[in-house]
């Protein structure tokens, strides 16, 4: 069930260079809040009119998580928030990521500020009982959400090699990959190039690779049919999907990254 | 309790004077569990074709000061998926519904309003002459007092119902289109369309949107819409829909007082799904305060 509602700040504080957490109370969001989903953050705002999408990093008891980088003036305001501030949201929207049947290994893969809703999918996964390979990428280890994880088997790279393998996340998992012929889901989020260069994977009929998209939305409600993606080849329903009602996850042998 | 009903002319009378805009609310079940749908005096649905469309390519929307660039194409789900899929909810409502049509061609009009007219619980036709991101129909229908004139023509020749014909402002001489659509037999003119816009990433030098120029919507624009519905009340004595920026209900009153006998709220929908129920209550307020009886009394009142 989605709401729209005036949700407030428990908790904002900074845990990486420009990356910030943010908790917020709103019960009803918290509640049916699924991993995968996301919410709008709704700003004061008459000259920025769009609200922002915020993958849902994290829900338990009344409270959602945020993570969020500031790169622009939206983000900067949030940077701001004190414990207390009303915030207007709306959610959870979107799909989610789907716990695979058993037999099945599932692998988290995320580039940036990308790992936020796997954050929330590690948690689920742990509470049924299963803990989960998570590879993270990023710039430097200033960039990372993480540093060590209880609830996930971590694996680390940064493009400099401040912490873990040096190089991208991907070429890590790719190596992991050489060594596996067992059913295998992967759940990604990262930058474009890094989701990109997963394509290749597709050819491993092993592999089911889901990928939670990005893209700039006016409504989040499928209204305004703005934030689209391309439908690969055999998907019959329709040229274009939209992120915000037909995703933001999607399988990604059923989208056309090129168009 | 002032009264907030109002009449399109003899033939239409709606409960308030707030529509939602074509495109902008899609065919209202995609968010009937966060809006009370009927609290709108009628309920304008995308556009709608004979065949589905797909639309335009990626990117399709920006955001830009107070306002937004969308160069959707017409994306819509098309004439027998729309009676299949959208009739058992649309026909619930208490409120009004008004179809939204855009077609490539006179005969593409001709054919879905002939179909249409079978259905009992559809109010009204709004003629979308005006869409500025298509190669075919669209805005084409809308530039050309000609085309105009003989699509007017035979559209009311086609159809008994409440015609209401949607036009552009990227028009010299908006006045003298409204006066064409009126003597075609148009029981209402809804104006404005999206006013032709253009963003380019200074980056990648790329446009922002796919087809480079396309529509802009939005809180920027309600100046344009106050306008041109101005210009256009002096012009004609059909009702005007007023449509463009509205986004609360002191922009209400202003498009009433500028000759609107009803709104269309349009990006407001993306900005605040919430909006209706606020514009609303302003509105009941705004006439206690200023001792009217009727919204009616103060359309195209203002002080010249």
């Amino acid at each position: 069930m989605r709401s729209l509602i005036n949700g407030s700040v428990l908790d904002n504080r900074q845990i990486a260079e420009d990356i910030y957490r943010a908790t917020i109370v709103t019960p009803d969001i918290a509640g049916a809040a699924l991993p995968g989903q996301f919410i709008n953050v709704y700003f004061p705002d008459s000259v920025k009119i769009f609200p922002r999408p915020f993958s849902i990093a994290g829900a338990e008891g009344s409270n959602i998580q945020l993570f969020y980088k500031v790169i622009g003036s939206q983000t900067e305001l949030m940077s701001q928030w004190k414990p207390g501030d009303p915030v207007k949201i709306l959610g959870p929207l979107g799909n989610s990521f789907e716990i695979p049947a058993p037999g099945t290994e599932i692998v988290l893969l995320a580039g940036g500020v990308g790992a936020a809703p796997l954050l929330f999918f590690r948690d689920r996964l742990y509470e049924s009982g299963v803990k989960p390979k998570f590879f993270l990428g990023a710039r430097t280890q200033n960039q990372l959400l993480l540093r060590a994880d209880t609830k996930s088997e971590l694996t680390i790279a940064t493009d400099d090699g401040s912490c873990g393998s040096r190089g991208l996340v991907t070429a890590v998992f790719y190596e992991f990959l050489t060594g596996i012929d067992s059913p295998l889901t992967v759940c990604a989020c990262g930058p474009d190039p890094m989701l990109k260069a997963l394509k290749p994977m597709l050819e491993n009929s092993n592999l089911a690779v889901y990928v939670s998209l990005e893209k700039t939305m006016a409504c989040g409600l499928g209204l305004c049919q703005g934030c689209i993606v391309k439908n690969a080849g055999h998907n019959s329903s329709g040229d274009y999907s939209l992120v915000c009602r037909d995703g933001p996850v999607f399988n990604l042998r059923d989208i056309d990254f090129n168009a | 309790m002032p009264d907030i009903s109002v009449k399109l002319g003899t033939k239409l009378t709606l409960t308030n004077p707030i529509m939602t805009a074509s495109g902008t609310f899609g065919y209202g079940d995609e968010v009937s569990d966060l809006v009370d749908v009927n609290q709108f005096g009628a309920i304008v649905t995308k556009s709608l074709s004979l065949e589905p469309r797909v639309g335009n390519p990626a990117p399709r929307i920006a955001e830009t000061p107070s306002g937004m660039l969308n160069s959707i194409g017409l994306a819509n789900i098309g004439l027998e998926a729309f009676l299949a899929d959208k009739k058992p909810f649309l026909a619930a409502l208490s409120t009004k519904v008004v179809v939204n049509i855009a077609a490539r061609t006179e005969d593409e009009f001709i054919t879905v309003i002939e179909r249409l007219d079978a259905e009992d619980w559809i109010t009204a036709y709004e003629i979308n002459v005006s869409c500025p991101n298509v190669k075919e129909g669209g805005i084409a229908f809308g530039t050309n007092p000609v085309v105009l004139k003989k699509l007017c023509e035979a559209l009311r020749r086609t159809t008994k119902r409440f015609l209401i014909i949607k036009l552009s402002p990227n028009v010299t001489d908006i006045a003298k289109m409204a006066q064409i659509a009126e003597d075609s037999g148009a029981d209402a003119i809804s104006l404005i369309n999206t006013v032709y816009g253009a963003a380019i990433d200074i980056y990648s030098r790329k446009p922002k949107i796919n087809t480079v120029i396309g529509g802009l919507s939005g809180p920027a624009i309600k100046p344009i819409a106050c306008a041109n519905i101005i210009k256009v009340f002096s012009a004609v004595s059909v009702p005007i829909i007023g449509i463009g920026g509205i986004c609360n209900g002191e922009d209400v009153i202003e498009f009433i007082l500028a000759g609107a006998t009803a709104v269309q709220l349009g990006t407001v929908n993306f900005m605040n799904p919430h909006a209706v129920g606020g514009i609303i209550r302003y509105i009941e307020n705004y006439l206690q305060q200023q001792r009217l009886g009727a919204i009616s009394d103060i359309i195209g009142c203002f002080e010249r």
